[in-house]
């Protein structure tokens, strides 16, 4: 028990810490870019560091043809074992073709599902609220009438009246 | 009796290529789940397509003579951690021949802005220099910036944290960045 109360200290100072740093020192803040701005060593440092980034989404966005995945399936499979080779799924493989995935191609509605749900959530609580006004003003109005009751009639029959009524 | 040993023959020979079929089943449908994102991470660490076919064939033997047709415990880990070494043996045998060979690429001149530009230089410097990379940090760029898996994914197959992941990525950035350094002057 103690141990995992030590673990938890210590991942939220880990946390603390992480926090504070990021605050302090990323290159987004200024202090940091006035400094960058007026040292060449780190103007170098950060150059390379963006040229290091900028090579590997070079390397991301390089495209290939759109046969490889097919290519690539058919030589695999012609040196796997006879009964693989010759299995429904492998005749598959052969002829598959790279295709984008379901929330890839549902990416392009993404705005408009946004949009739908945004407007279902207001209609909601539109809804929700109308009813809760309309509930809290039929409890205000029961009080009323129990007052009113009370003050005309007495204290007994009101309630007798609105015990009944509940 | 007679009819009794063929009966059980030919039981015999039904039932050999369907347990095959059912027990290396699962090589086929490892190709069907990752075949893409292999295809996609060997790309970018190879830039040739004979040498992906090449890689994602070697890797799908290897797993299929996996401990005499054993499925491994994490299949995923094991086809993209086989993928990326097979890919960078053959990158490593590559480079190797290019500095020997008379093909050795003219150095762009980086402080050019047309040599800056040179994206395919910078593509080819980037490659060479993961090649060089320790080993442990290579698999985290691999994987998590060619492979295109999160740190949570790649640190499961590297049997490390994602932290620790985040951090090899950093050093590994660093190091590629000094050796680029160390190229351009």
């Amino acid at each position: 028990m103690n141990i995992m109360k030590v673990k938890d200290y210590c991942r939220q100072i880990k946390g603390l810490i992480n926090r504070f740093l990021v605050d302090k020192f990323m290159l987004d803040r200024r202090w940091v870019q006035n400094h960058i701005a007026n040292c060449p060593r780190c103007q170098r440092r950060v150059m390379l560091l963006g040229k290091v980034e900028l090579a590997i989404s070079l390397l991301k966005s390089q495209p290939h043809r759109l046969d490889l995945l097919m290519r690539a399936n058919t030589q695999a499979i012609g040196v796997l074992k006879h009964s693989l080779r010759s299995a429904t799924r492998a005749e598959m493989l052969r002829n598959v073709r790279p295709e984008p995935g379901f929330f890839e191609r549902c990416a392009r509605y993404k705005r408009s599902f946004a949009n739908a749900a945004a407007c279902i959530a207001i209609a909601f609580l539109m809804k929700a609220s109308v009813f809760s006004s309309g509930q809290t003003f039929e409890s205000e109005a029961g009080k009323a009438m129990k007052h009113y009751y009370a003050s005309q009639a007495g204290e007994d029959i009101a309630r007798d009246v609105f015990t009944t009524q509940v | 009796m007679a009819g009794r040993t063929v009966s059980i023959e030919l039981l015999w020979d039904v039932a050999i290529p369907k347990s095959l079929e059912q027990t290396q089943g699962w090589v086929l449908c490892a190709m069907q789940r990752y075949g893409r994102e292999l295809v996609n991470m060997l790309w970018r660490i190879l830039g040739s397509e004979q040498d992906v076919c090449d890689a994602y064939q070697d890797t799908f033997l290897k797993l299929a003579h996996h401990e005499h047709g054993c499925k491994p415990e994490n299949v995923k880990a094991y086809v993209f951690r086989s993928a990326s070494n097979i890919a960078i043996s053959i990158l490593r045998h590559r480079v190797i021949e290019n500095r020997h060979s008379s093909r050795i690429p003219v150095k762009s001149d980086m402080s050019s802005p047309a040599g800056e530009l040179d994206t395919r230089n910078l593509m080819e410097a980037l490659r060479a220099g993961i090649t060089e990379l320790p080993d442990h940090l290579r698999d985290v760029v691999t994987l998590h910036d060619l492979g295109d898996l999160t740190y949570e994914q790649t640190g499961r197959i590297l049997g490390i944290s994602a932290a620790t992941a985040r951090v090899y990525r950093c050093k590994a950035v660093r190091l590629l960045a000094a050796r680029m350094r160390k190229e351009n002057t």
